[in-house]
């Protein structure tokens, strides 16, 4: 029990030893390589669901925090802890992690270890970013999560194209934060101090809310992605390599909603309410476009990347009810489509490291060959589209009940958008699942191995789960979600 | 009694007095042994000799800088303080990383001369001098002594007519900037009636940021636009030694033309010599001037960041990159500079130091990568020559990597931590359309480093050139300066404290 006031940084800094071990093993002993990340990012989860397990449920307040002096001359120190909200963030990291690692196991042919590595630090930052308490340290981390997936997206990405999306990814998310960068700087100089629980207790004035949150709001909403810089995002997840989408629908995406719950709603709660009808159009936009924008596509993966465009920006709409339900409905919507879209980009994975295409033309009655592919392959579809029973359902649901008290139309216009996502995602499983087996173009078929059901498995179990029993999970968002709230209106 | 007190005064000034009885030793040295001995010989014992000579001075600058605090010698025109013992510090290990560096280049592309050695011990002498000169003429002759030696190094291949048209540019602009110091400074000493930069500040102990119009009124003792006048003519003379946006021109030909050992000399070690100088003038003497000088510095800032950020982009060849990289980066600098606040002299020179340990990064990896089968002897390497370099030298990549992150100021390295504390001063003094700029370019110049990180990594091409593997102490060297890298990011307190009672002692007038 001495030590369980320690987890927090132990789980932080596990994946960095890892990736420092990793860096002595020479190159050519792959299967050791392989074996040491994977244990690595499996015992960092099982330590993350112990921070579940002796998580206290009843109190709003940070768990787990500790403090580290860093420049104590500037009055920048690091410190860490997590609540409610950023528990779920941080297990769905690390649960992610060694099924991305278990997703490539044969796939990736050169540089192994420089692959391994970057996996592991960009697990490194992403549960940095979800469990820091310091404004500074959060950009820092926000960041350097670009750095990893720049070289995942770059180097081990498909085709010739890569490039331009490395290009994409990096330079969008980068002009967004460095306005977030710029404002953090004007608070720093304001309050003397990035430290988050200070800088709940100050409130600014509404102009210097309203221009601050508009620089948090590029950065995150670049992030999520909103309708007008979505644009990196289908091209990087259509180049990244499958390990690199999971890990950018299943965490990355989801940077920019906690961002928002984090600091935009307690720091600029006035300019909040300010921009929420802002905020309403563009997500009704997005909904709306990127839902019919899917329909039409031919690429597999892009398909998935517009419906991730849709299903975050329903998010947002839960985000900015600015009610208990909405933001209990979003945190878990954000999880769900955390499962959903990473286990439909492995999907893809699955067919795409069989016959090396995702073009939609080429595949058709994969039903007759590849049954138990089929079966997983439905349900994620379902629960894309929101079946009840399925996590998303529960999280739609929740949505819309909240942004029905905020905002009749804003409900009504974004169910549209699930109509529509019925259509495109049934057309696709049609497309994919039935119809004649296409012969002249695939000669082999293989029903899926131990080794890919076994990273379909959790995904499953915590769609189903999520469904059935969301109580699990909201029993401890509840308090935190609560106190923001409350901390929103008084 | 005279001749004891005499010499404990002169001691304070032992590192320069023993690296130029040094220099003079070793010029004898050299020019008797080479009488007799062939080249190899000499080449390597003047190096190393060399080599030994700036240790020891930078050990004797480490001995007195930690008990003497403030101390003038030689009738004030030089002084001691914990700026020059902290910037001789820093130049001193720069110059013998530097030394380091170049040897492998040397032997290769055939300089054999014992001279290039030499002249860069000299410059090396003209900047110690510059840090801890006390007046105007103090700073000038050190100015000209290291340029003169920058000349003669850009100019030291004389069968390429590159290097030689860069020598003559370079000295042609050096020599107009000069005399651009030498009239402001006339203009000051005729309107004064002094040079020494303590007496400017007690003779100005009255004037304070804004409000000397009212002193005009009061006491018109000087003409204070004379003043001014002359500051200005200082200022536009240093700010050509820095390559500063619109006097930016010379850099490019000076840097490309000259051989590449010269140009890492110059661009990386001279700016922090040149920018303690304009602390000592604009900050410990003048800073009263403030606001006349101030927003000639904004609009200098603002478009050396521009033209540093997108200039780079249209660049093929890794050294002008490099140049327009500095004409930015001396941008940022110039942007703490200008806010004129206590934070803002330590910000800059923490700025300073992690930018030239960067540089002296990027440099060192620039020259000690050599091709194989360069039969042209290309000196100057396009960005794409670089495209195996990941594979035939796996580990100097990943440094390069690191390294260039940290140049763009991207967030888990020391760079990012020195930028936004710039960012932050500039912040505090209200400069926020400035930043607002300057963060948009930053943004546009991270892109010129993540396209050589494109090119190191993400090309899948089989043909391009091969990089021999470098010498063992230089990778020595090499690693050395990673984990420094890594140890300021993790602990940059220490850079902090430092750069703190340097601001103590300069910001008596801020």
């Amino acid at each position: 029990m001495l030590y369980i006031k320690n987890i927090l940084s132990c789980i932080l800094v596990l994946p960095l030893i890892g990736a420092f071990i990793l860096s002595f093993i020479p190159s050519s002993s792959r299967s050791l390589l392989r074996s040491i990340a994977l244990n690595c990012s499996c015992l960092t989860f099982v330590l993350s669901l112990l921070l579940w397990v002796f998580f206290n449920k009843s109190v709003g307040t940070f768990q787990f925090t500790e403090n580290f002096f860093w420049v104590p001359i500037l009055n920048l120190n690091f410190s860490i802890g997590i609540d409610g909200i950023s528990l779920f963030f941080i297990l769905l990291t690390t649960l992610l992690i060694p099924i991305c690692l278990l997703a490539s196991w044969d796939t990736i042919q050169v540089d192994l270890k420089k692959y391994l590595i970057s996996f592991l630090v960009m697990e490194f930052f992403l549960i940095g970013v979800f469990c820091t308490l310091d404004l500074l340290f959060f950009y820092i981390f926000f960041e350097s999560v670009l750095i990893p997936m720049f070289l995942i997206i770059g180097i081990w990405g498909s085709r010739e194209r890569k490039i331009r999306a490395a290009y994409f990814f990096f330079l969008y998310t980068l002009l967004g934060s460095v306005l977030m960068l710029l404002s953090i700087l004007y608070i720093y100089y304001q309050v003397g101090t990035t430290d988050y629980e200070v800088l709940l207790t100050f409130s600014f004035s509404p102009l210097e809310q309203k221009i601050m949150w508009f620089a948090f709001f590029a950065s995150f909403a670049t992030k999520v992605p909103m309708v007008p810089v979505h644009l990196w995002l289908p091209e990087a997840h259509v180049e990244a390599p499958t390990a690199g989408s999971v890990i950018l629908a299943g965490v990355l995406l989801k940077l920019g909603t906690y961002g928002f719950i984090r600091f935009s709603f307690p720091l600029f709660p006035e300019a909040c309410f300010y921009f929420a009808p802002f905020v309403y159009a563009m997500s009704v936009v997005g909904i709306v476009y990127t839902s019919f924008t899917a329909i039409r596509q031919s690429d597999f993966k892009r398909i998935i990347a517009y419906t991730s465009v849709a299903h975050m920006n329903l998010v947002m709409v839960g985000l900015f009810s600015f009610n208990v339900i909405g933001l209990e409905g979003a945190i878990l919507q954000s999880l769900s489509h955390g499962f959903v879209a990473s286990a439909l980009f492995l999907i893809i994975g699955v067919v795409y490291d069989r016959h090396h295409t995702r073009m939609v033309k080429y595949y058709g009655g994969l039903v007759h060959t590849m049954p138990i592919y089929v079966f997983i392959f439905l349900f994620f579809t379902m629960s894309n589209i929101g079946l009840p029973g399925t996590g998303s359902f529960v999280g739609e649901f929740l949505i819309l009940t909240g942004s029905f008290k905020a905002n009749t139309t804003v409900t009504f216009l974004s169910a549209t958008g699930m109509i529509i996502g019925g259509c495109y995602s049934l057309w696709l499983f049609n497309r994919i699942a039935y119809g004649n087996l296409k012969t002249q173009y695939f000669k082999n078929y293989l029903d899926i191995n131990k080794r890919e059901f076994l990273i379909f498995f959790p995904l499953l179990l915590g769609t189903l789960v999520m469904g059935i029993y969301p109580n699990i999970f909201l029993n401890s968002i509840h308090f935190s979600t609560n106190m923001l709230v409350e901390f929103m209106y008084f | 009694m005279r001749i004891e007190t005499l010499l404990f005064k002169e001691i304070v000034i032992l590192p320069e007095l023993f690296l130029g009885i040094s220099l003079v030793y070793l010029v004898l040295h050299c020019t008797f042994l080479a009488i007799k001995k062939n080249y190899p010989l000499i080449q390597n014992s003047v190096l190393y000799l060399g080599v030994l000579v700036l240790f020891l001075s930078c050990f004797l600058v480490l001995n007195d800088g930690l008990d003497v605090l403030e101390q003038s010698v030689l009738n004030d025109t030089i002084v001691n303080d914990y700026l020059s013992f902290f910037s001789k510090l820093v130049i001193g290990s720069l110059s013998l990383f530097c030394l380091l560096m170049i040897q492998p280049y040397l032997t290769s592309q055939k300089i054999n001369q014992f001279e290039y050695i030499l002249l860069i011990l000299f410059a090396v002498l003209g900047l110690f001098l510059l840090c801890s000169s006390n007046d105007l003429l103090t700073a000038y002759l050190a100015i000209e002594l290291q340029s003169l030696a920058f000349y003669v190094l850009a100019s030291f291949k004389k069968n390429s007519t590159h290097s030689v048209d860069a020598g003559i540019k370079y000295f042609i602009l050096g020599a107009f900037s000069s005399s651009l110091f030498l009239f402001g400074s006339s203009l000051l000493y005729g309107v004064t009636g002094t040079i020494n930069f303590e007496e400017f500040k007690d003779l100005f102990v009255n004037v304070f940021p804004g409000n000397h119009d009212v002193i005009l009124n009061e006491i018109s003792l000087f003409d204070f636009s004379l003043v001014q006048f002359g500051l200005v003519f200082i200022l536009i003379s240093l700010l050509f030694k820095l390559a500063i946006a619109p006097f930016h021109t010379w850099a490019p030909d000076v840097y490309e033309g000259s051989p590449s050992s010269s140009t890492f000399f110059f661009s990386v070690v001279p700016k922090l010599a040149i920018f303690v100088l304009l602390l000592r003038i604009f900050y410990y003497s003048f800073f009263g001037f403030f606001e006349s000088w101030r927003y000639f510095i904004v609009i200098v800032v603002v478009l050396s960041i521009i033209v540093g950020s997108f200039g780079g982009l249209e660049q093929r060849k890794l050294k002008s990159l490099l140049v327009y990289s500095s004409i930015s980066h001396m941008g940022y600098a110039l942007i703490a500079f200008s806010a004129g606040t206590f934070e803002s002299i330590q910000m800059l020179l923490c700025y300073l130091v992690v930018y030239s340990f960067s540089g002296l990064c990027v440099w060192s990896i620039f020259i000690l990568t050599r091709l194989k089968n360069n039969h042209l002897q290309k000196q100057n390497k396009d960005l794409t020559d670089l495209v195996l370099l990941g594979k035939s030298n796996y580990m100097l990549a990943i440094f390069f990597t690191t390294v260039l992150f940290s140049v763009a100021g991207f967030p888990p390295m020391i760079g990012f931590l020195v930028k936004i504390s710039v960012f932050l001063t500039a912040i505090e003094s209200s400069m926020f359309f400035v930043v607002l700029i300057s963060i948009l370019c930053s943004v546009v110049g991270t892109f010129y480093y993540i396209r050589l990180i494109k090119i190191l990594y993400f090309e899948k091409v089989l043909v391009g050139k091969l990089y021999y593997p470098i010498q063992v102490q230089s990778s020595v060297l090499i690693s050395l300066l990673f984990f420094l890298f890594l140890f300021l990011f993790i602990n940059p307190t220490l850079l902090y404290l430092f750069s703190y009672k340097i601001s103590l002692l300069v910001s008596t007038a801020v």
